[in-house]
């Protein structure tokens, strides 16, 4: 038996086949026709069908009694924790419970856990981990173009002229993106700008390759928009007509010429003079990013920086051109839609504004749901800290492995009076919780998953919940129901679909039959319109695009006289995120089997590591121990560390430092030091 | 038709330090029947399980001539290896095997014999050196050459003492980096050459080790005037199925597993150098 | 030349097909309606796992097993018209994931798959040669049990492709559209399939390759009825139609001359080596590659040993325990892909390890393959 579903790994939603054997996954393939995939998988998605199977997978509901695990029926997991939730709200009030939604889960389960939230425990304390990686996009495109997604297709990356790619590690990050922009550079003679403090695969084909020093992005930005502006290569009739704020954005980049950017960023001057003519004269040019803009305090900054650059040069509203911010998880673009946020509703409706409340309300057949904006993420670890919040409940995060500063988070956990934990696999934050409840794999349940590119489509049940675990909308359904609200119950999840589209303009005309059969991109108001490839044609989503100036700030943590590196994390192509699946594929944990540090081999020399030899790498926040890898990917001076490893967590080093608006953490940079053990 | 990967268990009658990081096992298969029946050539090899944590492809190193237990010697380098470093005498393993070719002690009657090995490389020389002490008449000169990297990582300190004393037999070993009880020479096995006559004219040479030990070896070994299809050399490769399925262990058109693990001199040079043979 | 590595070279070029499409039919063909496969089938299926060509509601083709109900309806969406499917039928004998065995509590339960009928019905003629390769590889040295018995009871109907897919070679490769039939007939066909079916219009020509095709035949001989001399007339046309249709032309003999004869330079394979993003899709999907891993799991003392698909272009495949790695460099292992199928299988078989269906570069997503690989190395 086959069928269609979509990879569970990341934002670029291949379309894959799972195929079943008497009740087994046996195998995952991918579709020929499916707009992303096109007969190709990177090796994630070959290899998606092995951790379904895991002997490890959750089956039964845990509940602690003293110190340990027991096993539990549902009817007496469920019971305990809507009873323990319901009496934290009625003892402590609502905001002393927060929520933490998924990007691996289905849109229809951030719904309802949104739903859940704030009908039922009417708090608006729920977020998810897009705050820690694409946080800053959705503020900052939202303030620059009024829509905080990528703007165009992946799809178009084939036609384009030219791309720019800042902070993304397009070939390991998302494998199918990074082989079209080969594709283009090699086949079609595609220009290709790369600006990373790292050497990543891309620069082996860019014909521009600029090497800022880590976290002076607003800097470099600036100064390309300078030199545009200085030689008056702008669109001049696209920033009169569809833009507003261009006088101040003017006046701000003044302070930017070449020279001082090349002091902020030490990319040399001639570099940036050419990079910045070649964008502003190609007419198809995207620019693409992901965290290594965002996960930074100035994150914010740094993606209005690019919405500014590509305003004043007209790419926004064509094909194969745009702003293009490359989510990470498979559904983290979903989780966002869906109003996993602490200050919207699904869709980016405000929680303040009172009309939309007033439509909640009615449609959710509740009394005042809340309009204050809730705690995010990080925030909410700080006061789960102070006490502050008692009971939390998570839903496929791993937050004791991928927030920053792990070692606050958690105490965090510890300090809570109730965790639970909803999630496939007994994850490190499940260690801390009070009751585990067993969810079933995206293999197991029906829903959607929206990918980078606004791509509503369709997962597929192909098998039976393994053991007793249930699919999480049906969780949190249960859950809601004994919380004593009805207004939770669904037959199956497209009539929870049916309810999104009812309240949300954006994914208004979507429903599971028109999903058939590889989905819709939003926005898609009406059920007659056929979704959208590219976004802000003709007009910008909020009128006309927003120039908003950002000057250049340092970022929180430098290296110093003690610690003296650059270090920065992130993700290799073998694994995903805190290795819950991957390091549980046979395959994908060989690959890469330990944690490893990266170092330039001229900074080893100087400190006599060798490759492979044990380090001890520390940071103010904490030590890790690990092997060393000798490459010239980063520059001398700086380290970089793949997060997914429990055994030696990187983010224990990582600085919680926030951006103000965001709130999304800096992972990108923090000092620290590297000693011999 | 058999299931060859069906692993069949077998009992740790005895566990012998080796050094810190390697040890002997004795075993017996718990199938009385199997265990009787059982047999094997010096130079093979098995597939070692524990169920749950994988396999490893291990030499036999006791030899056939002497029934009852088989014998491995294994160190711990990995996820599996060290997990069976932590066995006690009476747990069980999993073995399925024998694979591979072997040493053929039919052709080499009443030659010389040379046995050199480097570290966990003479466990599966010792399968043949012992098989053919067990008929030291048919023979002609025994040496053996071995090295490790310090006294500690000697395999069979005293079964050494033993090999000595058999007639017609010369025992030569090295340290990298000796300690302070060690009295005898330090440096590479190659640096033995000064120590004994090496005569490949009417000789075999069979060599075990890590691969650049190998390379210099067989250099020696030629310069010795041994004849390339009289260097018989054991070589490792990633495994997993032993059967010449999996496809790990090829190189060029060959197995390791089943066309090897013991290839002549003259063989692996047919091999495709860029596959880093030695 | 460097002497070659095996003791009997086959001699170029590659000897595997000698007779002239439509000569040598042994046994007087008939012909089968197409208004009646699918019958032929829902009967069939009584008696065989029946796999065939199934185009999902997606428009993507791959073999899948009819269903024990509603199998009219199901065969709606039968395939019998498009080329070959991404996916190679080599997912119904050699699964993605398959269970060696479970254990508990050190008992061992062994799971070889039970011997049964399938009738593997569409197959093109490249997923035939390379069924027979693979069937053969499988028996050599040691048998593999869980493979053969997935297979020892199989049909093998070949359709020839009427309008192969752009990125197939097989008229090169000597492995299509359609195979000769064979002169005298084997307990399995020399060719490989049992049945081979020719589009004629309203009805296939239907030839034989083997005993077991014959007897297939024998006991469905409501479906087939005599074949006219103007229908096999047609079939001759047709199939020169269908080895017209393959337009992409590759020197396949002199690349593999090429390769025995070590020809190929280092650069070549570094050029392929840097573009390659190691999805492991080529060989993934290769009809003919068979590596696999075996890999255990468990939760406390129960759990499985397990074997899945593996291949040869990633780093860890020959990684050592140690660290050792003899195919560190990223362009050793590219090359180990080709030279495998083009001079090792080639010089041990007879069989190149390439059937030319052109799935490598169909399923890679930085447009590499093994049709671009040979047209650079004969130059
Ligand atoms: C023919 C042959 C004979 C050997 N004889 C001995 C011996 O007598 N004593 C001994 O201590 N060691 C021997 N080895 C080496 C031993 O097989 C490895 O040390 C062992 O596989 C490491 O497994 P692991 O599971 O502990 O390591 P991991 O790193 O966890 O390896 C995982 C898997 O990779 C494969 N693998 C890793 N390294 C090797 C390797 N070097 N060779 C083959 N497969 C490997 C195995 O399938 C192993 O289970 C021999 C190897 C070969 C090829
Ligand atoms: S190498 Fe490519 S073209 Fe040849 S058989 Fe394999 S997948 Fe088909
Ligand atoms: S399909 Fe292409 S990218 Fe993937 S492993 Fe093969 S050559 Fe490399
Ligand atoms: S170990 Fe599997 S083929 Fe040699």
């Amino acid at each position: 038996m086959r069928i269609l579903t979509t990879c569970i790994y990341c934002g670029c939603g291949c379309g894959l086949y799972l195929e079943s054997e008497s009740g087994k996954i046996v195998g995952s393939y991918p579709s020929r026709n499916h707009p992303v995939s096109k007969g190709a998988l990177c090796v994630k998605g070959w290899n998606a069908y092995e951790f379904i199977n895991s002997p490890d997978r959750l089956t039964v509901p845990l509940v602690k009694s003293s110190d340990n695990f027991k096993e539990s029926g549902w009817n007496e997991a469920l019971n305990l924790v809507s009873e323990k939730l319901l009496q934290i709200k009625e003892e402590y009030g609502p905001d002393s419970l927060a929520f933490l939604s998924s990007a691996k889960t289905t849109n229809e389960e951030n719904f309802l856990m949104m739903k859940l939230a704030r009908a039922v425990f009417k708090t608006n304390n729920i977020d998810h981990c897009a705050r820690l990686c694409h946080a800053s996009t959705v503020v900052g495109l939202a303030a620059t173009f009024g829509s905080g997604a990528m703007t165009n297709s992946i799809n178009e990356f084939e036609k384009a002229d030219l791309f720019l790619v800042t902070g993304s590690d397009t070939t390991e990050q998302h494998p199918l993106i990074g082989s079209r922009i080969i594709n283009a550079v090699v086949d079609r003679g595609a220009e290709l700008i790369v600006v990373d403090p790292r050497r990543i695969e891309l620069t082996k084909y860019a014909n521009i390759f600029m090497q800022q020093d880590n976290g002076t992005d607003v800097a470099w930005i600036n100064g390309m928009m300078n030199v545009i502006i200085k030689e008056r290569l702008y669109d001049q009739k696209y920033v009169e007509e569809r833009t507003e704020n261009f006088a101040e954005l003017k006046e701000m980049v003044k302070d930017y010429p070449p020279e001082k950017v090349e002091k902020i960023t030490k990319i040399p001057k001639n570099l940036l003079i050419q990079a910045a003519r070649l964008y502003a004269q190609t007419k198809k040019a995207m620019i693409l990013y992901s965290m290594g803009i965002t996960q930074h305090t100035t994150g914010t900054d740094n993606v209005k920086s690019l919405a500014n650059l590509a305003m004043l040069t007209g790419h926004v509203g064509l094909p194969s051109t745009g702003v293009n911010p490359l989510r990470g998880q498979n559904n983290v673009q979903g989780a966002c839609d869906l109003g996993a946020l602490p200050n919207v509703f699904s869709g980016y409706q405000k929680v303040g504004d009172k009309a939309v409340r007033d439509k909640f309300e009615r449609a959710w057949k509740v009394e005042s749901l809340p309009a204050d904006p809730g705690l995010t993420v990080t925030e909410i670890f700080k006061k789960a800290k102070e006490g502050k919040i008692k009971g939390l409940y998570i839903m496929g995060e791993n937050p004791a492995l991928s927030d920053p500063d792990l070692t606050q988070v958690r105490k965090a956990l510890e300090k809570l009076e109730f965790l639970v934990i909803q999630d496939i696999f007994m994850s490190e934050t499940a260690e801390y919780a009070d009751v585990v409840l067993p969810a079933a794999s995206f293999a197991e349940k029906d829903g959607t998953f929206t990918n980078t590119e606004r791509r509503v489509q369709r997962i597929r049940k192909a098998i039976e919940p393994k053991g007793k675990s249930k699919p999480d909308w049906q969780i949190l359904s249960e859950i809601g129901k004994r919380c004593g609200y009805s207004g939770i119950e669904y037959q199956d999840p497209s009539q929870i679909m049916d309810e999104i589209a009812s309240l949300t303009p954006i994914y208004g005309g979507i429903s599971y039959e028109r999903l058939e059969p590889f989905g819709l991109q939003w926005p898609c108001p009406a059920k007659e319109h056929p979704g959208t490839p590219y976004l802000h044609k003709d007009k910008f989503a909020k009128g006309k695009g927003s120039f908003i100036p950002c000057p250049y700030v340092a970022p929180d943590e430098l290296p110093d006289e003690e610690y003296n590196f650059a270090l920065s994390t992130g993700r290799v192509y073998w694994h995903w995120h805190t290795g819950t699946m991957s390091r549980r594929t046979s395959l994908l944990d060989r690959e890469v089997p330990g944690a490893y540090v990266e170092m330039h081999p001229a900074d080893a020399e100087q400190l006599k590591i060798k490759e492979g030899e044990k380090v001890e790498v520390s940071s103010r926040r904490g030590e890790i121990e690990l092997a060393v890898k000798l490459t010239k990917k980063v520059k001398e001076g700086s380290l970089f560390i793949p997060f997914h490893v429990r055994e030696a967590a990187a983010n224990v080093l990582t600085n919680p430092a926030i951006d103000p608006i965001a709130k999304i953490p800096e992972y990108k940079i923090c000092a620290a030091k590297v000693e011999k053990i | 038709m058999k299931n060859e990967y069906l692993p069949h268990p077998a009992r740790i009658e005895s566990i012998q330090r080796e050094s810190f990081d390697t040890q002997t096992f004795k075993v017996i298969f718990v199938d009385e029947k199997l265990a009787k029946s059982f047999n094997y050539k010096p130079g093979q090899f098995m597939e070692i399980s524990l169920l749950g944590m994988g396999e490893a492809p291990i030499s036999i190193t006791s030899s056939p001539s002497r029934k009852g237990c088989l014998e491995f010697t294994i160190r711990a380098m990995g996820k599996l290896t060290r997990a069976i470093n932590q066995l006690k005498r009476g747990n069980v393993l999993y073995l399925r095997g024998p694979y591979g070719n072997s040493f053929s002690l039919e052709e080499v009657k009443g030659k010389d014999l040379y046995f050199i090995a480097g570290g966990i490389g003479l466990p599966p020389l010792r399968s043949v050196i012992n098989t053919v002490f067990d008929k030291r008449e048919n023979f002609g000169k025994v040496k053996i050459l071995y090295g490790a990297k310090t006294p500690d990582e000697l395999c069979f300190k005293e079964e050494l003492k033993v090999w000595q004393k058999f007639p017609n037999t010369e025992l030569l070993l090295t340290v990298d980096t000796q300690d302070k009880d060690w009295k005898g020479n330090v440096g590479v096995v190659t640096t033995l050459w000064e120590k004994t006559a090496m005569d490949g004219n009417q000789a075999i040479a069979c060599v075990c080790g890590p691969p650049i030990m190998i390379r210099f070896v067989v250099q020696k070994l030629l310069e010795s005037q041994f004849k390339e299809k009289n260097i018989h050399i054991s070589l490792e490769r990633y495994m997993k199925c032993g059967l010449g399925k999996c496809g790990h262990c090829n190189i060029g058109g060959k197995f390791v597993c089943i066309d090897g693990p013991v290839f002549t001199y003259s063989q692996i040079k047919e091999l495709p150098a860029k596959e880093h043979v030695l | 030349m460097k002497k070659l590595h095996n003791s009997h070279p086959p001699p170029y070029p590659l000897p595997s097909r000698e007779g002239k499409i439509g000569e040598g039919v042994f046994v007087i063909p008939c012909t089968v309606k197409k208004d009646r496969v699918k019958d032929l089938l829902i009967t069939a299926s009584e008696e065989w796992d029946a796999f065939v060509p199934w185009k999902g509601p997606e428009e993507d083709v791959q073999f899948v097993k009819l269903p024990d109900e509603k199998r009219k309806n199901f065969l709606d969406r039968l395939s019998l018209e498009d080329g070959a499917p991404l996916i190679p039928p080599k997912t119904v004998i050699f699964p993605q994931l398959e269970s060696l065995f479970e254990f508990e509590e050190g008992k061992i339960k062994e799971m070889i798959p039970s011997p049964t009928k399938k009738l593997l019905f569409g197959l093109r003629a490249c997923d035939v040669k390379a069924i027979l390769f693979v069937d053969d590889f499988f028996k050599r040295n040691f048998e593999d049990i869980y493979y053969l018995n997935r297979t020892m009871n199989k049909l093998l109907v070949l359709v020839g492709c009427k309008t192969p897919p752009r990125d197939c070679f097989c008229t090169s490769t000597k492995t299509g559209p359609f195979l000769p039939v064979p002169r005298s007939l084997g307990e399995v066909g020399k060719e490989g399939f049992d049945l081979q079916l020719v589009d004629i219009g309203k009805k296939y020509l239907v030839e034989v390759g083997s005993e077991k095709g014959k007897e297939f035949i024998g006991n469905y001989q409501d479906f087939f009825e005599e074949a006219s001399k103007k229908d096999v007339e047609l079939s001759k046309a047709m199939k020169k139609k269908a080895e017209e249709a393959v337009t992409l032309k590759i020197d396949f003999e002199k690349a593999i001359k090429n390769f025995c004869e070590d020809k190929i330079s280092q650069i070549i394979y570094e050029k392929i080596a840097e573009r390659c993003i190691y999805c492991g899709g080529c060989l993934y999907i290769c009809p003919t590659c068979t590596c696999f891993n075996i890999f255990d799991g468990k939760k406390g003392d129960r759990g499985k040993r397990s074997r899945n698909w593996d291949a040869c272009v990633f780093e860890g495949y020959t990684r050592e325990a140690s660290g050792h790695n003899p195919r560190a460099e990223k362009w050793l292992r590219t090359s180990r892909r080709y030279e495998h199928k083009l001079k090792y299988n080639y010089l041990t078989t007879g069989m190149s390890g390439c059937v030319g269906c052109g799935r490598c570069l169909a399923t890679c997503p930085v447009n590499l393959g093994m049709s671009k690989l040979i047209q650079e190395v004969t130059k």
